[in-house]
């Protein structure tokens, strides 16, 4: 692993639906797929991930099944529900606006003052 | 919390093993999924996992996070909590037992006085709709009079004019002979108007109630007879319907049997009543129906649906004045005739809801100085854990947390408290019945059902809240570094805890004091009226009551003229007198402090302001020797003798008090008087005043009249039913025998009952006083106890805190009488300040009790000052022990351990 970047705060609901939005995945997968997709940059400690999986659960956004694993051992998948699936569009858009934003605002030079 | 959280939640909550190890069956997985790719990647199994185990953090407290994240976390702590509190418990059985056993009789208590409190008062009348039905009363506010009898137009008003009313149905209680058995039985009856049962609602059991045939001008032939009566005699059979019984000789046909919770709502009697009858009163037995011939005692109604109380009341207001106007000669317009209703159930507990109210709040008060109590053993034991408590905090519990853990106890003994509480009110209320006087309305409906379990669980919980509150608070105050510096030695929380504990001490003193002034007033009136004279010598008598029969065919009637009751009366007293033992026999109408009797209004002549009802008397019906036997001394004049019979000039006998009343300044000897517009009668003796109704009713102008003489109030109004008093130094039970056989051997058909002694019968009308003045006073003295238990506490704690600084003044010269006057003076200030602060809240509360007293004033001196006395020595014998202890501190022994 390389230079790692920490997570911002409460930007981790929104990696584990978008995770999850890709197909069932267990708690260790939903990990591993956020730090393949970041290419091993971010820095996620690993149990944090458990209090809010069942957070987002509790709160209906995705849902549980006890499946198989690859390695044929008892797990329990996470998918996401229609509730869950619109929150992410919702969650995307907002944080697409707000890093627009604050890219325009780190862009201004003392010129376009 | 919305609906999808909520339903996850309670998943949890029920599913709560389950999950808990599906939570670590997830961690498990990850932890070795993890650490099966760190050995691909070429670590050691063990280093992989140790790895993966480091990587992952605190397991515990990502599962922590886990329950807080789906918001369970405090329910799994409620149960570690419940599991600490129990283990605590176990570990300190004593002050468990105490605690526990003390919150059962106070909780106990309350139970049972609100499971009579919820039966009488709270809960509606066991009939469909009964806020519609009402009580309807006929008064003359002009003259101060309640509750006039009423004529049958002014029913037919109530009925027709008014237009407020579903129905209007009258009643008058009564009882019958029942013959025709192998014993003749007497039974309770009502008259009513046929519709009376479809006013209440009620639907028979068996058979039918009254309808159409029944409307008839006198009695109905039909009959509807109560559950009990049907089991009793009918051994509940079905083919009892289109029987016949005698009633007075008079034969009815049983048309329906009531189910068996049904009860007529009106007073209970020693009977309840068992036969109903139905009448439109105006045959020829009964009076002309006039206006003036107000002969009916009591009127309910159902309201229309839609009607309220106060809309029924403007009308019926306003066709009083209406009829008043209408029929000046008869309604006197000085007695200003007036309609009131009031709810059915109000009328029916009216005069008993002060006394139950009195008593729930001595129970409560109860259950108040128990929590503080328990609060103050609890603060007691909390201050030996406060090092405990510091080291938790010191460790990151939080303050909270610890809170709840305290409380978590307390509630739990406060439900177990509460449980013991419920059984041993079920318990009270299996024997409870004995004691409780039976005039108390609708005991037959006291239960412990859902309102009451409520209630108890509601006082548990509440008192669990005021003792576990205050330690809960305190354990949570503590310095944190104080407490571990001061280590080992628990030396209390210092000054404020000090106060908290001598502030429940004063308020447990209060409370007491309060219990224990209401406990004196009631008693001290229930002694004054055991004290009180009757106006007669009630010992070695013995009473019976007796019925004649009172047939609507006048052919079955052998009591037609009263010649034959003449008749009758004079042998059955010479037959009474001639049992061994029995010195003198008398009869009368009603016996004094058993039987209500009837008041009528008394006509007075050359009194000018003769217009009838503001002169109202009761007038009794006595044998020639009935004083004799009641040993009733005579003022002046002469007693009846058998010469004061039918056809020779009638004559009554007078009370003192009506003779002060009516005669202030003459001799009321010679002078005439009157029942209604009956005949004038001569006054020919004055007696003194017998308490006929009762030891705490003060008296009403009595009129005795002699047994042998045609009585005639009203047209068509007769006594029939009397009491047998005789003389005697037999046992009742061994003349109960004698009685019916003699009674019987002049009339096989009568019923004897009710055989009792005089004092028997003063006993009883004192019940309902003694109850409440017994329940109140053991109330008082459980408090008194649990109190003085609090001031005993409070002294013996500070003793064990101080017994350093105690030995530190004795090595320096104190002696024993000084530690002893420090410690003592230390309990009687706090409860100096208990009484006092007690004295002032009962002096301002005590008029709220007026009603429950007799002859005792609200601030009776003698029980202000001899309550807070005895509370006064209680406080000092309380705080000698503690104290006396102090003394045998060891100065050496303190000082070293310092």
């Amino acid at each position: 692993m390389g230079k790692q970047i920490d997570l911002l705060q409460g930007t981790l609901d929104m990696l584990i639906l978008k995770a999850v939005s890709l197909g069932p995945l267990h708690g260790y997968g939903v990990l591993l797929r956020i730090q393949q997709i970041s290419g091993q940059q971010l820095e996620i400690q690993q149990g944090s991930l458990y209090p809010a999986l069942y957070r987002l659960e509790h709160q209906g956004w995705i849902a549980s099944e006890w499946g198989e694993s690859d390695n044929n051992r008892k797990a329990k998948f996470y998918s996401l529900t229609a509730t869950g699936r619109r929150q992410l569009h919702s969650e995307t858009e907002k944080w697409n606006r707000m890093a627009s934003l604050i890219a325009s605002i780190l862009r201004t030079t003392p010129e376009e003052i | 919390m919305n609906l999808t959280r909520f339903r996850s939640w309670l998943k949890w909550i029920a599913k709560g093993q389950r999950l808990e190890s599906e939570m670590e069956a997830e961690v498990r997985f990850h932890l070795e999924s993890y650490a099966a790719d760190l050995v691909r990647q070429g670590l050691s199994q063990q280093e992989a996992m140790r790895r993966a185990r480091i990587e992952f953090g605190g397991i515990e407290s990502h599962k922590d996070a886990m329950r807080a994240s789906v918001g369970v976390r405090w329910w799994g702590e409620l149960g570690s909590d419940m599991r600490h509190g129990l283990r605590l418990l176990r570990k300190n059985t004593g002050f468990a037992a105490v605690a526990i056993l003390t919150l059962a009789l106070g909780v106990g208590a309350n139970t049972a006085i609100f499971s009579i409190v919820n039966a009488v008062l709270l809960r509606s009348l066991p009939f469909p709709e009964p806020d519609r039905l009402v009580k309807i009363f006929f008064n003359n506010p002009g003259t101060g009079v309640h509750g006039v009898l009423y004529s049958v137009p002014e029913l037919d008003d109530l009925r027709n004019r008014a237009g407020v009313f579903e129905y209007v149905t009258g009643t008058e209680r009564g009882s019958v002979n029942l013959t025709g058995g192998s014993r003749p039985e007497r039974l309770e009856m009502l008259v009513s108007s046929p519709n009376y049962f479809s006013m209440l609602g009620a639907t028979p059991q068996i058979g039918r109630l009254f309808g159409p045939p029944d409307f008839t001008p006198g009695f109905a032939p039909s009959v509807v007879i109560s559950d009990s009566l049907w089991r009793r005699n009918f051994a509940a059979h079905r083919n009892v319907l289109g029987q016949t019984i005698r009633l007075d000789n008079d034969p009815y046909t049983i048309v329906g049997v009531l189910p068996p919770d049904f009860r007529n709502p009106g007073r209970t009697n020693s009977h309840d009543i068992e036969v109903w009858l139905a009448s439109g009163f105006t045959a020829a037995s009964d009076p002309e129906p006039t206006r003036g011939a107000r002969a009916f005692p009591s009127a309910m109604g159902r309201l229309k649906p839609g009607m309220t109380l106060q809309q029924a009341q403007a009308r019926l207001t306003a066709m009083a004045v209406e009829i008043r106007h209408d029929f000046p000669t008869d309604y006197p317009s000085e007695n200003k005739w007036m309609i009131e209703i009031q709810p059915l159930q109000e009328a029916l507990v009216g005069n008993i809801r002060p006394m139950l109210l009195v008593l729930q709040a001595a129970v409560i008060l109860l259950v108040f100085i128990v929590s503080l109590n328990i609060a103050n053993l609890l603060l007691a034991r909390a201050s030996g854990w406060q090092q405990e408590m510091a080291v938790r905090s010191a460790m990151g519990a939080s303050r909270g947390r610890i809170a709840r853990q305290m409380l978590t106890e307390s509630l739990l003994l406060s439900l177990m408290g509460g449980a013991a509480g419920v059984a041993l009110a079920v318990a009270m209320l299996k024997f409870m019945p004995r004691f409780i006087p039976s005039s108390i309305p609708r005991l037959n409906e006291v239960s412990v059902d859902w309102p009451v379990l409520a209630f108890a669980l509601l006082i548990s919980l509440l008192t669990g809240l005021v003792f576990g509150l205050a330690p809960a608070i305190h354990s949570t105050r503590a310095d944190l570094s104080v407490a571990t510096r001061e280590g080992g030695r628990g030396s209390g929380y210092g000054v404020k805890t000090d106060r908290l504990r001598n502030s429940l001490a004063v308020a447990e003193m209060a409370i007491a004091a309060v219990l224990m002034i209401g406990a004196g007033l009631l008693l001290r009136t229930f002694r004054d009226l055991l004290k009180e004279n009757p106006g007669f010598n009630p010992t070695q008598v013995v009473t019976a009551r007796v019925n004649l029969p009172f047939p609507s065919d006048p052919s079955e009637d052998p009591y037609r003229t009263i010649v034959k009751q003449s008749a009758f009366y004079r042998e059955l007293g010479h037959q009474l007198s001639a049992i061994p033992g029995v010195e003198l026999a008398g009869f009368v109408s009603n016996l004094p402090a058993a039987e209500v009797g009837f008041t009528f209004a008394l006509g007075i002549e050359d009194r000018p302001s003769n217009s009838g009802d503001d002169l109202r008397a009761k007038d009794f019906l006595v044998s020639p020797d009935y004083f004799k036997v009641m040993q009733a001394p005579l003022v002046r004049g002469r007693f009846f003798t058998e010469a004061d019979e039918d056809g020779k000039p009638r004559v009554a006998i007078i009370d003192e008090s009506t003779a002060r009343r009516y005669w202030p300044d003459r001799d009321p000897l010679g002078r005439r008087l009157r029942m209604g517009t009956g005949a004038w009668m001569t006054i020919v003796g004055i007696v003194k005043d017998i308490k006929q109704d009762g030891l705490d009713v003060d008296a009403v102008p009595h009129i005795y009249v002699s047994i042998y003489q045609e009585f005639d109030p009203a047209e068509g109004y007769v006594f029939r039913d009397f009491s047998v008093a005789l003389r005697t130094s037999l046992a009742t039970s061994a003349l109960e025998p004698q009685i019916r056989h003699q009674v019987q051997s002049v009339d096989p058909t009568l019923p004897v009952y009710d055989v009792a002694s005089m004092n028997e019968l003063l006993d009883r009308s004192l019940a309902s006083r003694r109850f409440s003045a017994q329940l109140v006073g053991g109330f008082a003295g459980v408090a008194l106890l649990v109190a003085s238990i609090g001031i005993y506490g409070v002294l013996a704690y500070m003793v064990g805190q101080r017994s350093r600084e105690i030995g530190l003044r004795m090595a320096l010269g104190a002696s024993r009488t000084d530690i002893l006057k420090l410690i003592v003076t230390r309990g009687v200030v706090l409860s100096i300040i208990g009484i006092i602060a007690g004295v002032i809240f009962s002096v301002s509360t005590a008029s709220m009790m007026a009603s429950q007293l007799y002859g005792v004033r609200p601030h009776d001196p003698v029980v202000f000052l001899a309550v807070p006395l005895l509370l006064f020595v209680i406080a000092v014998l309380a705080s000698y022990i503690p104290a006396w202890r102090a003394t045998k501190v060891d100065p050496m022994l303190a000082l070293r351990e310092a």
